[in-house]
């Protein structure tokens, strides 16, 4: 497992444009690639003996590039690459998946509402450093709050095109 | 404009006139009126026909409830909204609309001699005459009901509109714009909260519109809301429903009373949920039930009070009433006061207020207490009624052109009982109210019961000294429900008010009973001799007001409707102007055809290439699952039928998936890479639903079990480089990974680079051919596609889509699940014995193969079918039969599952599901198809290199 991003000069192509898009109070703008994976592991502990870094306890929160969704599940994101192992005996189970999803940046005082046109969360009470899984319609998403008026959606790669052209049908209306 | 507006009053922008047509008549009404407050005015009270008997219909009333004026409005291609309330219609330059179910035209209808045929109609006609004979009923009687008996037509053409939708989040949700709904919203703003205002109208105030002296208060009050950032007020908004937890479906309409719509969407869903919920939907006044009550100018008392005050707009000009409640006198004194000509009085009860007798002495109004109205005479507007002295028979005859009548007042406990609040019946109201609350909700104003309008009567029905059997009373307006259909169920022996009203259809209209389900259940009470609380009450279901498809469906339409799912090389296939076909939500390539070419050529061409030379296919779409931790091997035989512990890491095995029942459900190659790490592969279809099997599997049976899947189907494209040239191709592109035979044997795989990407190669073949298929990171897969397609010219590469890819694989026997399978197929069926690991202690589905029908003889399994004429090619789900002699319906002893032209063979094959299929090998079946019966023999399932020799390479 390397990362992608690392090799030969050969072209990426992703599924929406690159370009960002402004609507009356917020933009939509495609983020550039990260390294991602899945950490699987029973506890905490394990998962921070493997990593040698802190690791968040509580579903939906956040520390450094982390972010817990399930009682045995993190998310690791960063644009510097795949985590170092500290302990690979620690009992972790790691599975790259960088390119799975990409992520749309939704940011502007009216990112949480045009956001909830489709997703069922109320974004207007959720914390800077949230994170969760949930839907936008009929897609999974993953939100995270990054700010007062910022939100980053994870979505993977084949729904983007989908997810991106309701979004900007909802934010044109 | 006719006298029938009032010289001053009402809401409406006098200086603003407005042009709209009604039954293809120009008209002129103001802004503010709805399209019945400007007919009205126009001196219009005919509105449409009634549903069963045709029968003339003005205005009952000037809200949702309205059950007789329904119109279809018409802007244009596509835009024709059938069924619409003209009490609900705002009035917009340039608005056309048009009266339902008349023809040829609204005052002249060939309908109505439904209305004369009347006695001959009675409740359950329609059940009752025509059921035989059975066959009549499609061609004829269905088609001809459906003519007579319909309300507005369906629009024809796709609705070029947008709609919108939304979720929201509110702390307070307050459902009713009038003055207890902005009490409450005045109370809740101290706290802080966020809260929601929602109201139907055009504008918040509800009973106020209809009186002037508050609207001061209104104005203080909205300004007060409006001014606050935490307060949400949505007007022409309905909640329509009400669910679990507080969620409330509401529809906002947006451009509908716009003359220019633009284009913006049409309506908006909102999705609520809120903390807690206020209702304050009011109450809605009882019609009272007498003959004649249904002539066009019979209207609730209240409604000709918001036409005189809210619109300017007298309902006649001279007016009587008919009242059991005293609400309706304080109505006419109003209307009194705003100049409008009262005829008289009447009302049913002996004694009412002095208070209220002196204040008609004053307006200098007749009235006749212990009276009935007990006749309306007029046909397409009221021009006198009859009114007799309770329990005499002597009838004396009062002129006038609009009977008003008050017959209590109903609280609109509707979405109360949605959320399930229970209710308690109030005798003296003649109605239910809410009772114990089921969610956090709680109801305010009239909706709860609690209200202002004076006191009354409760009554089934006004006395008449005339045959009840003979006259038409009406309870349901729009459905066309008498008093003595409801006497009729009663008598044919139905007792719960649930069967009444199927019997009947009282309140099973648009409307849904709004105005008729109380007094339906007073007169069955009455018939049955048993208080109305022991008949029951019918269930209210959402949709609380009809709403519209397009409003429901939301932004999910045309592009948005699903999503399509495409790969990363998709778009490079759409350049090459290949045909797309949906596999599950993917689309795919399924062939690419050069100039002239139709599908059974370019997949000839794409076939022999494979053969030949080399050919490359997007395989990218095939599920994958990484299935990591130590106990991956264990959890992995316990899923598969076949084998897994003892996989070697770098090697690949064909894993066969069961469900619990022993049929198969999935397939695929995996590959060990490492002790505790496997890649899997699934079908294109199966991927989300093998992922949850396993999960479910790991999470609720085997928790025990250190393992994790993970889905890495979008993670990386792949590409299957498939034909006796893919190494030679391969080798100069890849690093790290020796390609050579006996270093990277058929089933394996390996870790390396190609194009200086990273790769997990796989060697693989679903087309009996040397084959690969490369993994890279899905970003970069049509980087490195389009690097093998320029390097691979020399070897003529040549791109392949599904089709080819189908009858590669059919040549070799291999099956795909779901098209060989079809759920009831087993591994012994599919000729797949050597996939199951007998020796395994379990796996999943391992018991049901023990069961005795399927270790039975004579199950259908898969065989091959050479046509005995090479040139046909059956057609997939053709039914085989032993003896085409028989008489129909033959005895079928199974179908063709695939069927193609094999250009390597010069000749067709099938695969099909034959019982005792593998006991008939050369045995000659009949395949009875439209265009003749086909003969074909049974064959092995392999049709091409059996042996395998051109994979082992």
């Amino acid at each position: 497992m390397s990362d992608a991003r690392m090799s030969a000069g050969l072209a990426r192509t992703d599924p929406v444009p690159g370009e960002r898009f402004e609507f009356p109070g917020v933009a939509l703008q495609l983020m550039p690639p990260m390294a991602r994976a899945s950490l699987r592991a029973r506890t905490t502990t394990s998962l921070a003996k493997f990593l040698g870094i802190d690791v968040p306890q509580k579903i939906g929160s956040c520390a450094g590039p982390l972010a817990c969704l399930g009682p045995d599940e993190w998310l690791f994101r960063s644009a510097d690459g795949l985590p170092v192992i500290d302990d690979s005996s620690a009992g972790v189970a790691m599975t790259e998946i960088s390119e799975r999803s990409v992520c749309l940046l939704v940011e502007g005082p009216q990112a949480a509402r045009l956001i909830m046109s489709g997703c069922p969360i109320d974004l207007d009470r959720f914390d800077i450093g949230r994170a969760t899984r949930t839907v936008y319609d009929q897609v999974e998403i993953i939100v995270f709050r990054t700010g007062p008026a910022r939100f980053e959606i994870e979505v993977w790669r084949s729904f983007a095109p989908w997810l991106w052209t309701a979004l900007v049908k909802a934010a044109r209306h | 404009m006719s006298g029938f507006r009032l010289p001053a009053g009402g809401r409406v922008d006098r200086s603003t006139p407005v042009r709209f047509r009604f039954d293809g008549k120009s008209y002129t009404g103001f802004a503010g009126d709805t399209l019945a407050s400007a007919l009205l005015a126009n001196g219009v009270m005919l509105f449409g026909r009634s549903f069963k008997y045709h029968r003339p219909r003005g205005l009952l009333a000037a809200g949702c409830e309205e059950p007789n004026a329904l119109v279809s409005v018409d802007r244009g291609a596509g835009r024709f909204t059938p069924n619409l309330r003209a009490t609900g219609v705002e009035l917009y330059e340039g608005l056309t609309a048009t009266s339902q179910n008349r023809w040829p035209s609204l005052r002249f209808d060939f309908g109505a001699i439904n209305d004369r045929l009347g006695m001959f109609l009675p409740a359950g006609f329609y059940n009752k005459t025509f059921m035989w004979p059975r066959s009549f009923w499609d061609k004829l009687y269905e088609p001809a009901i459906r003519r007579m008996a319909g309300l507005g037509e369906a629009p024809t053409l796709p609705d070029p509109d947008h709609y919108a939708a939304t979720y929201a989040h509110c702390d307070v949700l307050i459902l009713g714009g009038g003055p207890a709904g902005i009490e409450a919203a005045l109370d809740a703003l101290d706290d802080g909260k966020r809260v929601m205002l929602i109201d139907d109208q055009n504008e918040p105030g509800g009973g106020t519109l209809a009186e002037p002296d508050m609207w001061p208060w209104l104005e203080s009050s909205l300004d007060r809301l409006r001014s606050r950032s935490d307060v949400t007020i949505l007007t022409r908004t309905s909640a329509f429903g009400y669910y679990h937890d507080n969620f409330v479906g509401a529809v906002e309409r947006l451009t509908d009373h716009l003359a220019v719509t633009g284009d913006g969407p049409r309506e908006k869903l909102w999705r609520i949920r809120a903390g807690e919920v206020i209702l304050a939907q009011g109450a809605i006044e009882r019609p009272l039930v007498f003959e004649g009550n249904d002539i066009p100018g019979v209207m609730l008392a209240s409604a000709a009070r918001v036409y005189a005050a809210r619109y300017g707009v007298a309902v006649g000009k001279s007016l009587a009433l008919m009242a059991a409640h005293d609400s309706g006198w304080q109505d006419v004194f109003a209307l009194a006061r705003a100049g409008v000509g009262i005829a008289a009085i009447v009302d049913v009860r002996g004694a009412v207020d002095a208070a209220l007798l002196a204040e008609a002495e004053t307006l200098g109004i007749r009235t006749y207490l212990n009276h009935s109205v007990i006749g309306v005479n007029g046909r397409h507007r009221v021009r006198s009624i009859q009114i007799c002295r309770n329990g005499d028979d002597r009838a004396s005859r009062i002129p006038c052109d609009a009977l008003l009548m008050t017959g209590g007042w109903t609280p609109s406990v509707h979405l109360w009982s949605q959320s399930k609040g229970s209710l308690k019946w109030r005798d003296d109201l003649g109605a239910y109210i809410p009772d114990q609350s089921n969610e956090v909700v709680r109801c305010v104003g009239a909706c709860s019961g609690s209200w202002s309008f004076g006191k009354g009567d409760v009554i089934d029905a006004l006395p008449t000294p005339r045959d009840a059997a003979r006259i038409k009373a009406f309870v349901d307006f729009q459905n066309d429900v008498t008093a003595k259909d409801i006497k009729l169920a009663v008598r044919e022996g139905f007792r719960s008010i649930e069967h009444i009203k199927r019997y009947t259809t009282n309140g099973m209209a648009t409307d849904q009973g709004k105005t008729s389900n109380l007094n339906g259940l007073q007169i069955a009470s009455a018939a049955l001799a048993k208080p109305a609380v022991e008949i029951g009450i019918t269930t209210f279901r959402p949709p609380y007001t009809p709403q519209s498809f397009g409003a429901l469906a939301g932004p999910a339409q045309g592009p948005l409707f699903q999503p399509t799912r495409k790969t990363s090389i998709d778009a490079w296939a759409e350049r090459q102007g290949a045909v797309f076909e949906p596999v599950a939500q993917w689309r795919r390539a399924r062939y690419f055809p050069k100039a002239g070419e139709d599908m059974q050529a370019a997949v000839n061409r794409e076939c022999l290439a494979v053969r030949r030379h080399v050919g490359i296919f997007d395989a990218s779409t095939l599920g994958k699952i990484e299935v990591v931790g130590p106990d991956a091997a264990e959890f992995l035989n316990r899923m598969y039928t076949n084998p897994w512990k003892a996989l070697e890491p770098g090697r690949c095995r064909y894993g066969l998936m069961l469900k619990e029942d022993g049929f198969i459900t999935d397939d695929g190659v995996s590959a060990r890479l490492a002790p505790d790490r496997f890649h899997l592969t699934t079908t294109t279809g199966g991927a989300a639903r093998v992922l949850n099997m396993m999960e479910d599997y790991r999470q609720t049976e085997w928790p025990d079990l250190d393992v994790w899947l993970t889905s890495t189907t979008e993670h990386y494209a792949v590409i299957a480089l498939q034909g006796p040239e893919a190494r030679k191709l391969l080798t100069p592109l890849v690093d790290g990974i020796d390609l050579s035979a006996e270093a990277f044997p058929h089933m394996a795989i390996r870790e390396g680079q190609i194009c200086g990407v990273p790769t997990r190669l796989f060697r693989v073949s679903f087309t009996g051919e040397l084959g690969f298929e490369i993994n890279v990171p899905t970003a970069l897969g049509l980087a490195v596609w389009e690097r093998l397609m320029a390097e691979g010219a020399p070897y003529g590469i040549t791109p392949y889509g599904t089709e080819a890819m189908h009858v590669l694989r059919a040549e070799k026997g291999f099956i795909i699940v779901g098209q060989d399978t079809d759920g009831t197929v087993t591994p012994f069926d599919a000729g797949l014995d050597w996939a199951v690991g007998k020796t395994k202690p379990d796996f999943v589905g391992k018991r049901s193969l023990n069961r005795v029908d399927i270790a039975a003889p004579g199950r259908r399994q898969l065989v091959g079918l050479l046509t005995e004429d090479p040139e046909q090619i059956l057609e997939e789900g053709a039914q085989i039969v032993a003896d085409p002699a028989q008489s129909i319906p033959m005895t079928m002893i199974g179908h063709v599952t695939s069927a193609y032209w094999s250009a390597t063979l010069g000749r067709s094959i099938a695969l099909a599901l034959v019982a005792g299929g593998r006991d008939r090998k050369g045995d000659v079946l009949h395949i009875p198809m439209p265009d003749g019966n086909h003969r074909a023999r049974v064959s092995d399932m392999v049709f091409y290199d059996a042996e395998g020799s051109r994979l082992h390479v």
